[in-house]
């Protein structure tokens, strides 16, 4: 993944040894803990590779579920929020391959701290939320996992089912559209608020 | 070579996919061609950006951690027996951590544990015919 993406959440401070024990002892209120610390970071992974709120969070329901189940197995090689965010991408994905759905309008959602963000020259949240939100679906999932996350390409390949070939162009299509969405000002009109504001350790 | 050869690589040199000769080839295109290097620079703004959007934190709907929680709390005890059809697909999913998968040519990947399938699967069919063909060539028999 992109290195800086990696360290931000790689840094973000693991439960205590005693608090995953507690946890994966099937301590309720101990796991509840995680899911608050977390939630912020399984919620957005989700929201960005489905594109709306509904699917959104039941994929991150769901990846919260496959790591209560795991835990038991995990072993610290990797930070916990690293094996996290691994677990929110892979159950994104899958439920991406489940379901079908056509998608619902897109609000723009609301970050998790003050101050709206500028992510480039004239480029904002809600530019980028339409700007994904319109791009076709095969091209979407890809692209997101390749530049908002920094995947590589094999893994992307891998977690899509999709050959790495046909997973490449449709980065390269997806990237080429953003760019024209992006340089024309962004995609249509806005539905609902456009709250968007960024984490306060962004 | 006109500017479509090189807009076509422009992907795989911000992927770090060309080989040095490759980029230098590049390089020295985009130092006379503003129109590529223009090109190149947007689709490093178009990646900067969606950078940037990837470490902002979305805020999960009101109420999201108590639903998380008390779906939690009707999962069955971890370490408890669980249902036929969960312990069926963790044990399939544990093969298939176990196992890995097969690369096939043009990067796709077959789960190893499918192969396996297929083989006992195929072994049983091919068993089953074996066993009437010889019942149907000893019901044949001349007298």
């Amino acid at each position: 993944m992109t290195a800086s993406n990696l360290h931000k959440w790689a840094t973000l401070p693991d439960p205590s040894p005693a608090e995953l024990a507690r946890a994966a002892e099937g301590d309720a209120q101990a796991f509840k803990l995680i899911v608050e610390r977390y939630q912020g970071m399984v919620y957005s992974v989700a929201y960005n590779v489905l594109g709306n709120h509904t699917d959104a969070e039941d994929a991150a329901q769901e990846a919260f579920l496959r790591c209560y189940r795991k835990l038991p197995q995990f072993r610290s090689e990797a930070t916990f929020s690293t094996w996290l965010f691994r677990l929110a991408l892979t159950a994104s994905v899958d439920y991406k391959r489940r379901e079908r759905r056509h998608p619902e309008p897109v609000e723009t959602p609301e970050l998790a701290a003050e101050a709206a963000p500028q992510l480039g020259e004239g480029v904002d949240a809600a530019t980028i939320v339409a700007a994904l939100r319109d791009l076709p679906e095969d091209y979407r999932v890809p692209t997101v996992l390749r530049d908002v996350y920094g995947l590589p390409y094999q893994e992307i390949a891998e977690a899509t089912g999709r050959p790495l070939g046909t997973v490449k162009v449709m980065v390269h299509r997806g990237r080429a559209s953003l760019r024209l969405k992006l340089r024309a000002g962004g995609a249509g009109p806005e539905q609902g608020p456009a709250g968007a504001r960024p984490r306060s350790d962004a | 070579m006109d500017c479509s050869y090189f807009r076509e690589r422009i992907n795989q040199y911000v992927d770090g996919e060309m080989d040095y000769m490759e980029v230098a080839e590049l390089q020295a295109h985009l130092s006379f061609c503003p129109d590529c290097a223009a090109e190149l620079a947007q689709v490093g703004e178009v990646r900067g950006a969606l950078a940037a959007w990837g470490r902002l934190e979305l805020a999960p709907p009101p109420g999201f951690a108590e639903r998380v929680t008390a779906a939690v709390e009707l999962e069955p005890a971890l370490g408890a027996a669980k249902p036929f059809g969960q312990a069926v697909n963790e044990t399939l999913q544990k093969l298939d951590d176990t196992l890995g998968r097969i690369p096939l040519p043009g990067g796709r990947t077959i789960p190893v544990k499918n192969v396996i399938g297929w083989g006992l699967a195929a072994a049983a069919v091919a068993i089953g015919l074996g066993r009437r063909h010889g019942r149907r060539s000893r019901e044949l028999k001349p007298l």
